[in-house]
């Protein structure tokens, strides 16, 4: 089985466990910084998606006018907070993706 | 230490100067602030953050600011923020002697001034905050022109909505030439089981949702963000850190609800301050101009209760044009409202707890505030029982 995660971005609620619970399979703490995964928000809008940082597919791009992949990592998150370059790509947690786990609406979801 | 850093900030904002002080409480936060309060003096500013605040209990998100006899509660990513910098809570005391902003992060506040925050509403704070500092990120909590009139109708908006501030804490921030309280939270809270927290807090969450209804946002908490002209405006709805069931609901007044591309900068409003919308339906506002009502207030930094009942005691049929123009006579208008995340519960002493938890009221009342069942949860976090 070649398992993947899949983003259906307009289903993201910015509740931001995914990120916490991505960190936490890394290493054992509760923190934003390590995560695979990065919430983007643009609060004054409204406008908010994922960033998911994949092996195969280079970066997925959870927005809300929808889903897209491919494109290479760079900076993000502003100069304070760890780029998504500098981070580990999505190990899918052995199989059993927490963030995907955690998720409460479903935005984030397992597909082979 | 786990769910905890150990640490509480102290600066002066008379002096600039900071220091710090071991925090060994591992315990519930109710009492904490009023014992650095009387540690550091009453006329001190404590910012706070729950127990379990950043854990994966559902709705942990919650962080406090308290002085003299009032809290506020701090939510949204804001609460969980204020627990990644390195602090589990912060003193600021004194008065500076020149109009500033507290900032901080990664273990380290200091006092920066902004001489023209006088001239900035609590929106455009705010941003040159961010754009100073260089992190769209950065939480801030911010006063506008009626936070430093020190009306005592003020609001303190958090990043840029209005809702959590009832107790005029506005105003605090005003009479100490306090322009805001930026915060960027980069580091680590240390778990006693993380797979057992996480199965836990699943199995939590997923039990709470088995018993609730489809989440529509502010609705699902409050019948009057049922109606059409509410619901045609509806854009998204969004969760505070660790929520699984939003009561925000973004409306967008200013281009289309469907339109989910970034385009309008400042498209609508972020609705979950229920007594503000209470009073709009009282006052005749439609939701369309009860969200450009309240953009404004949270603009000035004034809240929206006091201001519609101070225009409907001059005006039998106030609009947005008759409220702009009140919003420019702070002096003159009384604090109207009763509290908002305050009236989740029948007993303030639950709503207590919860903050001392860092737990969300209004999403604690809705799924049963089941003490037992948290403790469950938290001991696997805390690596010891909860009480």
């Amino acid at each position: 089985m070649d398992l993947r995660l899949k983003l259906e971005p307009v289903k993201c609620i910015a509740c931001g466990v995914c990120e916490m619970v991505c960190s936490m399979h890394r290493d054992s703490v509760l923190t934003p910084m390590t995560s695979s995964i990065i919430l983007h928000i643009e609060d004054k809008a409204n406008y908010f998606g994922l960033v998911l940082k994949t092996k195969s597919e280079g970066l997925v791009l959870g927005r809300p006018e929808g889903a897209s992949s491919g494109q290479q990592a760079s900076g993000s998150g502003g100069p304070g907070a760890k780029p998504i370059l500098l981070r580990e790509a999505c190990d899918l947690c052995d199989g059993h993706p927490k963030c995907a786990k955690i998720c409460p609406t479903k935005c984030i979801t397992v597909v082979d | 230490m786990n769910l905890r850093n150990g640490k509480i900030g102290i600066i002066d904002l008379s002096t600039g100067e900071s220091s710090e002080e071991d925090f060994a409480g591992d315990v519930l936060t109710e009492g904490v602030p009023r014992e650095l309060l009387e540690k550091h003096g009453p006329d001190s500013i404590v910012l706070g953050t729950g127990l379990l605040t950043g854990s994966l209990i559902p709705a942990s998100c919650v962080g406090t600011l308290t002085t003299g006899r009032h809290t506020m509660p701090i939510l949204g990513h804001a609460g969980i923020e204020l627990k990644l910098t390195g602090f589990d809570f912060l003193v600021l005391k004194g008065k500076a002697s020149n109009w500033g902003y507290i900032w901080i992060r990664d273990g380290i506040m200091e006092f920066v001034e902004m001489p023209e925050s006088p001239q900035l509403n609590s929106w455009q704070r705010t941003e040159k905050i961010r754009s100073d500092q260089g992190d769209s990120k950065i939480q801030v909590l911010s006063g506008g022109p009626w936070c430093d009139a020190g009306s005592p109708a003020a609001q303190l908006v958090v990043d840029h909505w209005g809702g959590e501030d009832k107790v005029g804490m506005g105003a605090e921030f005003g009479k100490r030439n306090l322009a805001a309280v930026a915060f960027r939270g980069m580091g680590e809270l240390e778990v006693a089981d993380p797979e057992a927290h996480f199965e836990k807090s699943v199995a939590l969450m997923r039990g709470h949702l088995s018993r609730l209804a489809l989440n529509k946002g502010l609705q699902s908490y409050y019948e009057g963000a049922a109606v059409d002209d509410f619901v045609s405006l509806a854009h998204r709805y969004i969760g505070c850190y660790g929520c699984p069931y939003p009561c925000r609901s973004y409306l967008k007044t200013e281009e289309d609800p469907k339109e989910m591309r970034l385009m309008h900068k400042e498209p609508g409003y972020l609705h979950y301050d229920i007594p503000a919308l209470e009073m709009a339906t009282k006052v005749g506002l439609s939701p369309r101009d009860a969200t450009r009502v309240l953009v404004r207030c949270a603009r000035a930094g004034a809240e929206p209760v006091a201001v519609m009942a101070a225009a409907l005691a001059s005006s039998a049929h106030p609009d947005v044009v008759s409220i702009d123009a009140l919003l420019a006579r702070h002096d003159d208008i009384r604090p109207a409202s009763k509290g908002n995340f305050e009236l989740s519960f029948p007993a303030l002493k639950d709503y207590e707890t919860c903050l001392g938890l860092g737990l969300c009221p209004r999403y604690w009342a809705k799924v049963g505030f089941d003490i037992g069942a948290i403790s469950s949860c938290a001991e696997s976090a805390l690596g010891h029982k909860l009480m």
